[in-house]
């Protein structure tokens, strides 16, 4: 009996030991392996502001979520990679996170043709890419894939639709001038300005369009002719950054402000007039689109979010950085639901999916896997809440500024 | 088309015409005397830019900050220029033309890698400077101060240089080299010294234009493209090589845009294009240019 207990209890240890070498400690580090993102942005370069403000908005969800224990008991893990504003680069480091580093998911980019480039790689890798960034509307209508989603506005309502809107909510004015850079984002953006907003408000005309090449700085000729145009409103089309602040000057020079309606889709975005003082010119009452007003957002969440970007990187964020903190929350999410990192689970679990943000709720569409992100417009003026020109009487739109799935499934064909 | 109208299109296309003209007239003199076509021309000008911003910003925030810019960062890119000359420029002169090309392209870059280097990627900004802050009333037209001193300013460089280069002993030098270098050096005149003078004013006139540009505009990179496909638009419509070609250029080419606009709005971007292609067909050598 004693020799049976003894060899009992050694089978045990035994048993236990091997357990321990071989089972224990192999589903212990498949446990403690980290659930890869790979995040793909500019990181330097002219764009690099952007690609600094998105990676911030990550790191801080991924550093929220890794003290809250993890996903699924694992730890979230940010890979950056600068893809330099080259699809060529964008998509080699695309690869090499996939290949080398392993990556459960792939995301960022501003520019769409880098955006594109990822996205057929996605598509063949089998692995999900979420864009947070990058506005062509092609990357979620055309050229669409199953692994691509969008947790970002695009380019229809952001240059096109949404001021649409606006303009068709707050002044309806009936003689539009347009003023453009001359190039395919310029034409598109029109193009969808006035579909739309032909649409709501059928007895208005746009009188004229005004070309300028891309890079113009001198606007001088085209404003005289808008002042003279006896239009009651312009339409800037996709003149943004630096021509935009280049216009803006001239056109205050010229008092082209109190003398007409100014519809001018990118200046509620923070980034372009964050430096810019009281006194000096900005687009005073403009109607003006923005994608992260985060001044008019009340979600404690979001002033956390704020001040936490601003101690990490020295600036306000983004609404790229808003989007990569969301998307790594939908992330989590979608693994929670299904409980699984696999690819075809989580596409399944992403489509249609009600995301919570400190935004509020974001259906993203199971058509074309493009979150609803809101456009929040209003009138540029200075407050006493922020040192710098901003959209006050924040108003927003959702769904009703994206192409339909209608719409989207004719350009598909 | 209203009178107010015809002389706001007047006065901006003008105003447009001047800064290129600044920017236009270097790149002409330059090639008048050396035979060299500096692809950089455009990379000076942005500079002149970037130090604008520079040196206003640095010193304390006067009316004079401005004015002190006009000043240093000109002579500055002149300066510049004039290293360009004689560290690099002067070992191509018995090459080829496709040296130059290759080296001033190369400069495009390098300047423009540099002014990253230095001022970054953003948009930099400059106020106008006093006492041309707001707009004067012209026969009903609001028009801004500034642009006024900057139709001024060009006409008032386009007399300073045809006095220089038509009725002074230096201008004389330069014209003798231009004219013939072999025997202008054979009369004792410092053919070199005369290069790197002329090569130094051109990079001078691009950074008053870089200087003057930011009150009205923005500092930024990609600058330096922008502008010269602008200027060798007006050197061919002009003539290369001649102050007053540069001068008319720029007027027709400002006129025709801010026109253009008003005619054709949908073709306005083309009419610069339109009108050197007609020159070219017409009279290749330029309104105002020699042929060879």
């Amino acid at each position: 009996m004693r020799n049976l207990a003894k060899i009992v209890t050694f089978l045990t240890i035994g048993c236990a030991l091997v357990a321990f070498l071989c089972i224990g400690p192999t589903t212990a580090t498949a446990d403690k392996k980290p659930i890869k993102v790979g995040f793909i942005h500019s990181m330097s370069g002219a764009m690099s502001m952007y690609g600094i403000s998105s990676e911030a908005g990550a790191k801080i969800a991924v550093m929220e979520v890794n003290k809250a224990g993890g996903v699924l008991g694992r730890e979230l893990k940010l890979i950056t990679r600068d893809d330099k504003l080259s699809a060529e680069t964008g998509l080699r480091e695309a690869k090499d996170l996939v290949l080398t580093e392993d990556v459960d998911f792939l995301m960022g980019t501003i520019s769409s043709a880098v955006a594109l480039a990822v996205s057929s790689y996605a598509e063949k890798a089998k692995k999900i890419f979420i864009v947070n960034i990058a506005q062509s509307s092609q990357i979620t209508e055309e050229k669409w894939n199953p692994y691509v989603f969008r947790i970002n506005t695009n380019a229809v309502p952001y240059w096109g639709y949404a001021p649409a809107i606006a303009a068709a909510k707050t002044w309806k004015p009936k003689k539009i001038i347009s003023l453009g850079f001359d190039y395919e984002c310029g034409k598109n953006s029109l193009a969808a300005f006035k579909e739309k907003y032909l649409a709501l408000v059928p007895d208005a005309k746009i009188i004229d369009e005004l070309w300028a090449p891309l890079g113009t700085t001198d606007f001088t000729a085209h404003i005289s002719k808008i002042a003279n145009s006896g239009a009651d409103a312009l339409f800037l089309a996709c003149i943004y950054g630096g021509g935009e602040i280049a216009f803006t000057k001239q056109a205050y020079a010229f008092g082209l402000y109190d003398k007409m309606k100014m519809i001018q889709p990118c200046a509620g975005d923070v980034e372009t007039w964050s430096d810019v003082k009281q006194g000096d010119p900005y687009p005073k009452g403009a109607l003006a689109t923005c994608r992260y007003p985060f001044w008019a957002i009340a979600d404690p969440k979001s002033k956390a979010f704020v001040e936490e970007h601003k101690k990490m990187v020295g600036f306000y964020p983004s609404y790229g950085a808003m989007n990569a903190y969301e998307t790594i929350y939908a992330l989590k999410k979608a693994m929670e639901a299904t409980n699984s990192v696999d690819s075809q689970k989580l596409i399944k679990a992403l489509a249609g999916m009600e995301l919570s943000t400190f935004i509020g709720k974001v259906l993203i569409r199971s058509d074309d896997h493009q979150a609803m992100m809101p456009n929040w417009y209003g009138i540029i003026a200075f407050t006493p809440d922020l040192p710098f020109p901003h959209i006050t009487d924040v108003q927003i739109i959702g769904e009703e500024g994206y192409h339909t799935v209608e719409q989207i499934k004719k350009l598909r064909k | 088309m209203t009178l107010e109208a015809a002389l706001g299109q007047i006065l901006s296309g003008i105003s447009l015409g001047m800064v290129w003209f600044l920017i236009a007239a270097g790149l002409s003199i330059i090639f008048g005397t050396l035979k060299v076509l500096n692809l950089a021309h455009g990379s000076i000008y942005m500079l002149g830019g970037f130090l604008c911003y520079h040196v206003t910003s640095s010193l304390p925030q006067t009316p004079w900050a401005f004015w002190m810019a006009l000043i240093i960062a000109p002579v500055i890119t002149a300066a510049v220029g004039g290293l360009i000359e004689i560290l690099l420029l002067r070992r191509l002169y018995g090459l080829d033309m496709i040296y130059q090309y290759i080296l001033t392209f190369g400069l495009i870059l390098i300047i423009g890698e540099v002014c990253k280097l230095v001022w970054g990627v953003g948009y930099n900004t400059v106020a106008v400077p006093w006492p041309f802050k707001d707009t004067v009333n012209l026969f009903g037209l609001a028009f801004p101060k500034y642009n006024l001193f900057l139709i001024g300013m060009g006409i008032a460089v386009f007399v300073g240089l045809r006095a220089l280069i038509g009725a002074t002993g230096l201008g004389g030098i330069i014209r003798a080299v231009t004219h013939n270098r072999e025997i202008a050096s054979a009369l004792g005149i410092n053919v070199p010294t005369v290069y790197t003078g002329v090569f130094m004013l051109g990079c001078w006139l691009a950074g008053l234009a870089g200087t003057l540009m930011p009150p009205m505009s923005v500092v930024a990179l990609g600058a330096d493209l922008s502008v010269i496909i602008d200027c060798f638009i007006i050197v061919v419509i002009g003539g290369l090589g001649s102050l007053s070609g540069a001068f008319l250029g720029s007027v027709i080419l400002g006129l025709t845009t801010a026109f253009g606009l008003y005619i054709i709005p949908k073709l306005a971007v083309a009419f610069g294009f339109i009108l050197m292609i007609i020159v070219l067909i017409l009279r290749p050598w330029g309104l105002l240019g020699e042929p060879d």
